[in-house]
């Protein structure tokens, strides 16, 4: 087709009426272009939020890629308009449609969203209303497009499990291609949707909420999660890619027109973490670690420049200095880059020599600052989080990066940790202040650039589910705001306090996270109703409004409080428990007794910690190590 | 070693909404895709040494824009615009490279007027009578803009003598040369709303096309892809 007459679905005069046009129109390079005709399946992806956010995610470029690698798939692309264009379509009655063919998201098969944070949840219900469909599953058509879910909110989607046909448990590259099956065989003699999930809840990692019944106790909490036939498994186990290497890696993806967030070729050299930080759910939902080969990373990164002309690269894992081939990986990376003029970028590398030595060789000559995240300011509190990192190791690494010639410090921390005392919080300013004065004490006068910054930044903390946390209590707005304010006015209390900016997250936004996190579907006549007054974008501080949530908790009457402000019991049955991700339960439980106790775990590498995982029988699970197996 | 080259290029279709940067960014990222040998600036960040000859406005198609691009060495014409080409995306090609003389004066700096072709997707009846109205005007004022704080308006400009030809042409289309450049600027969609206020107001440009864009050379004007070329 001439792709220069490819159609738009908004007229000029209206494209023009929007604040960024290119937002809606597609063609950007590497977008696929298919036959409507001539495939099977058409299915809708949906980032739910703005076109920037939506574009700099890798699992879209992944699943993108996978899916229209298939021939009788086409794989779309569509976002959150933002709230400009979403009020000019409802004004003019346009129908939401996808960026690649223009057409309209109610005639796809499959309209997918990926939930990567619990904020977006609203712009779900906005992408589901402009599109022309009912909001709840029960409530639409055999012709609508079956509403699927994944990604990392899947492992407690129970607030909104009631707008959904089904969610998709685990690591996309599994199952889909079982699921697509499914569905053209369903198609061909003669297809009812309710007879088709009934078949795709027997397919592995395939969730269909509609066939749980949820039975509560008189106090709220959850009795029991009923299957309504006998031939769905009780529990959803999540799917795990177990060879890495040979599973699909988009080497070409969409290259957007306008500057996404990250403007930059990702290259994920690993999947997984070995740490077992006790507040981080993604360390114990993408178990097991499983590394990238560096053969493979090459020859990856080769294609992605060919095919982008991105000049910068990032490599993207949750702990990248844990790749056991990282030394290697980056000697070979570096020379290829530095010929081609491209940029590396190391988010989430631990600061040491190595470290430092790498960054010197790749980044920009100006030294742009550098991060730690210690996470919490007590080596007492680390314990409790089991966060590794100690005082010495950052001051080793800040001390050699001062002499490297940074003076740029970032430090992150969280506040209102289970346990956590005033004085853990006091030690956030001390310690901001012990790397300061390093700087002082390190680099002689004569060779200071100006003064050092550190920058800390503290967000406050939300119990996650599948995380040895999900017991714990949730400090109350009051709460967070005066630790803030006691560690804000500790920071005013040090020497070298002209050196240190104090930055703190916003508490409400904390709380309506929490409550989404940890809660059961009796909140999506909640969400509904915030959306309904006018709710989206609630990512964004200039449209999320606290007083709208709890005005809908009210009127809904329900006790948000009840998600967030006491501690569980060790017995409770959790909405979530409906998953599997490998990780038990008992092991959680262990941590959270560990963490009361302030007793550290041992990373995955060094020692086994008997998570659960092992049962996946791949990655790091398979390797010999200390340990129980 | 360092070669100066001229590209033209044309945009057309949906990718005409994107804007001036965003346009540098997707050359930037083609020209890496393709191979060609780009010198690269000195200092902490390097980059392309590009430029172009005038910025392309959202919505805008063109069919003759340019771009200068520094080269580490000198490829045949024919093989730069081949292996741009071969990384274009829907909607854009380059379709002439020029080798530029040492010491080339910067693309922007030589622009002295440009073409343009406007679709009126809505009363192009009445644009042949619209046209004849306002070019038989004296005076042609316009708005003069804000000053840069905003505050009050700056005194209405006379355009008249910065619009050198127009005339309505079959197809619902309005052709225009516009003087263009530091002495006299006129923008294509300034004269349209005096068209369309010539025309009641019944009107509408859906897409507004740049067709070449000329450099001054002595009393006449020549494209920017003859200007500064290097002698055979």
């Amino acid at each position: 087709m001439d792709s220069a007459k490819r159609k738009l679905a908004l007229p000029h005069r209206i494209l023009m009426e929007a604040e960024k046009p290119a937002r809606y129109t597609g063609g950007e390079l590497n977008s696929v272009m298919k036959e409507a005709d001539l495939v099977k399946i058409r299915f809708c992806f949906c980032f739910p939020d703005v076109y920037e956010i939506g574009m700099s995610h890798l699992g879209m470029q992944i699943l993108y890629g996978l899916m229209n690698s298939y021939e009788d798939v086409w794989c779309e692309r569509v976002f959150s308009p933002w709230t400009d264009m979403d009020a000019i379509m409802r004004r003019e009655n346009i129908p939401l449609f996808a960026l690649e063919s223009q057409d309209p998201v109610k005639d796809f098969d499959f309209l997918g969203f990926t939930l990567q944070y619990e904020m977006c949840y609203v712009n779900i219900l906005q992408v589901l209303e402009l599109s022309g469909m009912a909001l709840y599953a029960k409530d639409r058509g055999e012709d609508d497009p079956i509403v699927i879910g994944g990604g990392p909110c899947t492992y407690n989607a129970e607030p909104i499990a009631d707008f959904f046909d089904i969610f998709y448990i685990g690591e996309g590259e599994v199952s889909y291609r079982k699921l697509f099956d499914l569905y053209e065989e369903h198609k061909e003699r003669g297809y009812k949707k309710a007879d088709f999930l009934h078949e795709a809840a027997k397919l592995e990692g395939i969730y269909v909420p509609a066939l749980y019944d949820i039975v509560y106790n008189e106090d709220k909490t959850i009795k029991s999660i009923e299957p309504k036939y006998d031939d769905i498994p009780r529990v959803v186990k999540k799917n795990v890619v177990k060879d890495l290497d040979a599973s699909f890696y988009p080497t070409a993806p969409v290259v957007p027109f306008i500057q996404a967030t990250q403007d930059r070729a990702v290259l994920e050299v690993m999947r997984g973490c070995i740490r077992g930080c006790r507040f981080c759910q993604a360390g114990q939902i993408y178990k097991p670690v499983r590394a990238r080969n560096v053969d493979t990373l090459i020859r990856y990164a080769e294609e992605l420049m060919e095919n982008t002309g991105y000049e910068e690269l990032s490599l993207s894992s949750l702990s990248t200095s844990d790749h056991p081939g990282l030394k290697e990986l980056l000697e070979r990376l570096i020379n290829m880059c530095n010929e081609k003029k491209i940029n590396i970028s190391l988010p989430s590398l631990r600061i040491d020599a190595f470290s430092l030595d790498v960054m010197n060789k790749v980044q920009d000559v100006k030294k742009n600052s550098l991060t730690f995240a210690p996470e919490a300011g007590s080596q007492r509190m680390r314990n409790v989080i089991n966060k590794g990192l100690t005082v010495e190791n950052i001051l080793n690494g800040a001390e050699l990066a001062f002499k490297g010639g940074w003076n740029k410090v970032k430090l992150y921390f969280m506040i209102g940790l289970p346990g956590e005392e005033d004085e853990d919080v006091a030690a956030i300013a001390e310690l901001s202040n012990e790397v300061a004065a390093l700087y002082y004490d390190t680099v002689p006068k004569s060779e200071r650039q100006g003064r050092v910054t550190i920058t800390a930044s503290s967000s406050f903390f939300v119990p996650k589910p599948f995380t040895a946390f999900q017991w714990a209590a949730m400090n109350t707005p009051e709460e967070f705001l005066r630790k803030a304010a006691h560690c804000k006015s500790k920071v005013r209390e040090q020497l070298n306090q002209k050196s240190i900016v104090y930055h703190y997250h916003d508490a409400s936004t904390t709380i309506i996270e929490g409550v989404l996190a940890r809660g059961d579907r009796k909140l999506s006549a909640v969400i509904e109703e915030v959306y309904r007054k006018g709710g989206i974008f609630d990512a964004w501080t200039e449209t999320f409004s606290y007083e709208r949530w709890m005005k809908a908790f009210k009127d809904c009457g329900m006790d948000y409080g009840f998600y967030i402000y006491r501690e569980r019991p060790e017995e409770e049955m959790f909405p979530w428990d409906i998953i599997d991700s490998g990780v038990t339960k008992k092991y959680l439980y262990r941590e959270w007794m560990n963490s009361k106790a302030g007793t550290v775990t041992l990373n995955c590498r060094d020692k086994c910690a008997g998570c659960g995982a092992g049962t996946f029988m791949c990655g790091i699970c398979l390797q010999p190590r200390g340990g129980a197996a | 070693m360092s070669v100066s080259v001229r590209f033209k290029f044309s945009r057309k279709g949906p990718v005409r909404y994107i804007g001036h940067l965003d346009m540098l960014r997707y050359f930037q990222k083609a020209v890496m895709r393709s191979g060609l040998p780009a010198r690269y600036s000195e200092g902490f960040h390097p980059h392309q040494i590009m430029s172009f000859a005038y910025p392309l406005g959202v919505s805008m198609e063109t069919e003759g824009d340019y771009m200068d691009l520094d080269l580490t060495e000198e490829i045949p014409e024919e093989e730069m615009l081949k292996r741009l080409n071969a990384v274009m995306n829907e909607g854009v090609s380059v379709s002439r490279a020029t080798i530029l003389k040492e010491n080339a004066e910067n693309a922007m700096a030589l622009v002295a007027a440009a073409d343009y072709r406007l679709s009126i997707s809505e009363g192009a009846d009445e644009a042949a009578a619209a046209v004849e109205r306002i070019m038989s005007c004296k005076e042609i004022l316009i708005d003069g803009g804000e000053t840069k704080r905003g505050k009050k308006p700056k005194a209405p400009k006379d355009i008249r003598a910065g619009i050198l030809d127009m005339r309505a042409e079959d197809g619902g289309y309005v052709f225009m040369r516009l003087l263009s450049g530091s002495a006299m600027n006129v923008r294509p969609a300034d004269v349209f709303d005096k068209l369309n206020e010539a025309a009641g107001g019944k009107m509408y440009c859906d897409c507004i096309c740049r067709l070449e864009i000329y450099a001054k050379k002595d009393d006449s004007l020549i494209p920017l892809s003859e200007a500064d070329k290097r002698d055979a």
